[in-house]
């Protein structure tokens, strides 16, 4: 058999020998439960208050079963993501599985730094960052959470036609963020929902939350200095829209 | 051996493997629904037998539930049933009604060996092997629902277009309209395949065309549905299917939810889920068939099989078809793409010796992925996407819609108190049922219809009903789950138990 003729039989070969390969190594490339175990221990020893733990990738979520000393978080974007009251981020992560793409640069971009040297237990890889958060003070106080765009958040359900009103500590910068809960954020033909924030009666800013329309725009935004005033203030969120079908969630805080 | 003894044998082995692996598999949603429309069935059935007047006058009400899917394979699911477990008592409820889905399947490794054999004898081997020899494929050779049954009619019409006589070919369409609307789109392919054909060749098929006007008797007398008001129920059966819902399906990290859809995905989707050998090489039988039309160098053979492939893909080209449900819709086009494919192989490989490796080569993969992912069949994924936690990571869907549950039962029977209620999500309640009856589920486990009413719940990982998770937080008190099934580290099913039950955590 010539080369010529060889090649498609050698490529085959080489084909179903890598794939076997691929196939025959990837749980090797896996944590064990003895891995997932010893980096739970070793987050219960280093534990603080204001820690959580970021899942990488985020779908690695059987660490849920292990890790018990701090909040998981999965977020899917940790450049973009308010990680609220987060001071250390534990990033424990896969780095061993296929297409695995660190999330150090992101954490880099929104001004985060290592605070400790990786750890490794087996498969799992395990890092402390410092956010570099600036102060921050809960407006709503949820112990639910409930899903908006796929990822989990500490928000408030209000209804629509309805006002929260909170009582909390004004900080220099009001953030507030909301959309639809689960799938009925994508729901056609349905009018946008509009958040008007008062602090102590007066108007500081307001959020429209339209329909959503591409997966991961659907947590909504709304960064306002606060003007001067009372350093504890009353702020009320009006929400309206002529559709009141839909759950809708609603969190903020002020930093500064 | 002969080579339809050949066929034969490989026939019965296929469905002699599915029904020895069947037991773990898990009734997916639609699985749940066929079982019941069976039962239905099986009681007109037995009416039949003792006063079949009534039950001519009766249809309606027997053979209503499901009226959007024909009745053949529902009618042996049903007769199966019957025979094997109600009035024999030798085999458990699932097998019976699946039972026809492995003569089907039989039947799709029968006629896919004849198209192989038309080339050479290894062709004729390994053509079955390369489709079933993947997990997505094997696992839909194991349930009782219509797309294994389709696929073999696909590749049966086939056969029987370039082989049988006019009445075999009208029986053998008709059987594919009894079973599935895909059936629908034959006719045209047989047409332009004919037209395409040489003189007299052409006017031979031309000539036996006319047979498959026969076929709605097929139908007809199959489907007893259409005993009464015929037009109504067939008005409803087409309204249902160009009506069809888009379910939310995830890709490259976007949920669709309607149409336009990628013009790709179906070819996409083939290409990461199968092992990354069977799609190579078959996506070089359709290279090949491609090039050997544009020279017009295909025989009558070849020419059907490309025709037939494109036909089942085609539709979920247009970009509006629904696209849900994985692979299962269009595997006609990876089975009549096979035989080609097993000529390929047999062809860079002719000697036994290098033939025997390449075959080990292209296969092995895709057995591995059955040895390692069955009963899960709806979750795997090929080299290509980085298996399961490499789809992951890109963001596709990872499974469809709740047979994997089959992974925690043993788990709630261990540890649900008496009584206690489990929400399983989306099992939906006629599946539940069957679990039960199956004796995979403790019969005192009750059905919850959510998180809140629930004491355990059984959350299958789906990117559109992520809000159920947190919703079971909230309900449970607690967001540490009490086991679950992870394949290579995915979650797949959740389970959570209200703090203080046995087992949470």
């Amino acid at each position: 058999m010539g080369l010529p003729r060889a090649a498609p039989f050698i490529a085959l070969i080489a084909v179903g020998a890598g794939s076997l390969l691929f196939d025959l190594t990837l749980p090797s490339r896996l944590p064990s439960d003895a891995d997932w175990a010893e980096a739970a221990g070793a987050l219960r020893g280093a534990a603080q208050p204001g820690d959580a733990v970021q899942l990488w990738p985020v779908w690695a979520e059987r660490a849920r079963l292990f890790v018990d000393s701090m909040p998981v978080l999965a977020e899917e974007d940790p450049r973009q993501a308010d990680y609220p009251g987060v001071l250390r981020l534990w990033v424990l992560s896969l780095p061993r599985t296929p297409f695995f793409a660190p999330p150090d640069a992101a954490l880099q971009a929104r001004g985060a730094t290592p605070s400790g040297a990786e750890q490794r237990f087996g498969a799992l890889a395990l890092r402390a960052w410092d956010l570099h958060a600036p102060p921050a003070d809960p407006i709503t106080r949820s112990l639910e959470e409930h899903e908006v765009d796929y990822v989990p958040r500490r928000c408030v359900v209000v209804p629509i036609g309805g006002r929260l009103a909170e009582r909390a500590p004004a900080r220099a910068t009001l953030h507030v963020r909301a959309g639809v809960v689960g799938e009925r954020a994508y729901d056609a033909d349905r009018p946008e929902i509009l958040v008007q924030i008062f602090a102590d009666g007066v108007p500081v800013g307001s959020l429209a939350v339209p329909r959503t329309v591409r997966d991961g725009t659907g947590w909504h935004r709304l960064d306002v200095p606060l003007p001067a005033g009372a350093a504890e203030r009353e702020f009320v969120f009006a929400v309206s829209s002529p559709d009141r079908a839909r759950s809708f969630c609603l969190q903020a805080w002020t930093s500064g | 051996m002969s080579d339809k003894g050949l066929a034969r044998t490989l026939g019965f082995a296929t469905a002699a493997v599915l029904a020895l692996t069947q037991a773990p598999v898990g009734f997916v949603r639609d699985e749940g629904y066929y079982f019941t429309a069976a039962q239905s069935v099986e009681a007109w059935l037995r009416m039949l037998l003792h006063s079949p007047l009534q039950a001519i006058a009766q249809t309606e009400r027997y053979w209503s539930y499901n009226f959007e899917h024909p009745g053949l394979a529902k009618l042996l699911f049903a007769a199966s049933h019957l025979v094997f477990t109600t009035w024999l008592g030798v085999l458990p409820d699932a097998l019976a009604w699946r039972l026809p889905a492995f003569a089907f399947a039989g039947l799709l490794s029968y006629w896919l060996c004849l198209l192989g054999l038309s080339r050479s004898r290894a062709a004729g081997v390994l053509a079955p092997l390369l489709f079933w020899c993947a997990e997505r494929t094997f696992f839909h050779g194991h349930l009782a629902c219509f797309d294994i049954p389709i696929c073999a009619l696909w590749a049966g019409v086939g056969v029987a277009w370039l082989r049988a006589s006019g009445p075999g070919l009208a029986f053998t369409y008709g059987a594919a309209l009894a079973v599935k609307h895909n059936a629908w789109f034959l006719p045209p392919v047989l047409l332009v395949h004919a037209l395409l054909l040489p003189g007299d060749q052409r006017k031979a098929m031309l000539r036996k065309l006319p047979w498959l006007l026969l076929s709605p008797l097929v139908l007809f007398l199959a489907w007893p549905l259409l005993w009464h008001d015929p037009l109504r129920h067939l008005r409803d059966w087409v309204a249902f299917h160009t009506h069809h819902v888009h379910y939310a399906w995830w890709y490259f990290g976007q949920v669709l939810r309607g149409p336009p859809f990628p013009v790709w995905y179906p070819v996409v989707l083939d290409a990461l889920v199968l092992p990354l050998t069977n799609a190579l090489v078959l996506a070089a039988a359709g290279i090949s068939l491609l090039w050997a039309f544009a020279r017009r160098r295909l025989d009558p053979q070849r020419l059907l099989e490309l025709g037939l492939a494109g036909a089942a893909l085609l539709p979920f080209l247009l970009t509006t078809t629904p696209i849900f449900g994985g692979i299962k819709h269009w595997l006609g086009f990876l089975a009549l793409l096979a035989p080609e494919g097993a000529s390929l192989l047999a062809r860079i490989a002719p000697e036994p010796r290098r033939l025997a490796a390449v075959a080990a080569a292209t296969l092995l993969p895709g057995l591995w992925q059955i040895l390692h992912v069955h009963p899960y069949g709806t979750s795997a994924y090929g080299e290509l996407a980085g298996g399961i936690p490499g789809a992951a990571t890109l963001g596709m869907q990872r499974q469809y819609w709740s047979n994997n549950v089959t992974g925690v039962l043993p788990w709630l029977n261990a540890h649900c108190p008496p009584g206690a209620r489990v929400y399983f999500h989306e099992v939906n309640v006629e599946s539940y049922r069957t679990y039960v009856r199956m004796g995979m589920l403790r019969p005192d486990i009750r059905y919850a219809p959510s998180p809140l009413q629930s004491d355990y719940a059984a959350l299958q990982w789906h990117r559109e009903f992520r809000d159920r998770e947190p919703e079971t937080w909230n309900a449970y008190g607690t967001r540490r789950p009490a086991t679950g099934l992870y394949l290579d580290e995915v979650p797949q099913v959740v389970v959570y138990a209200r703090p203080g039950l046995p087992g949470a955590p």
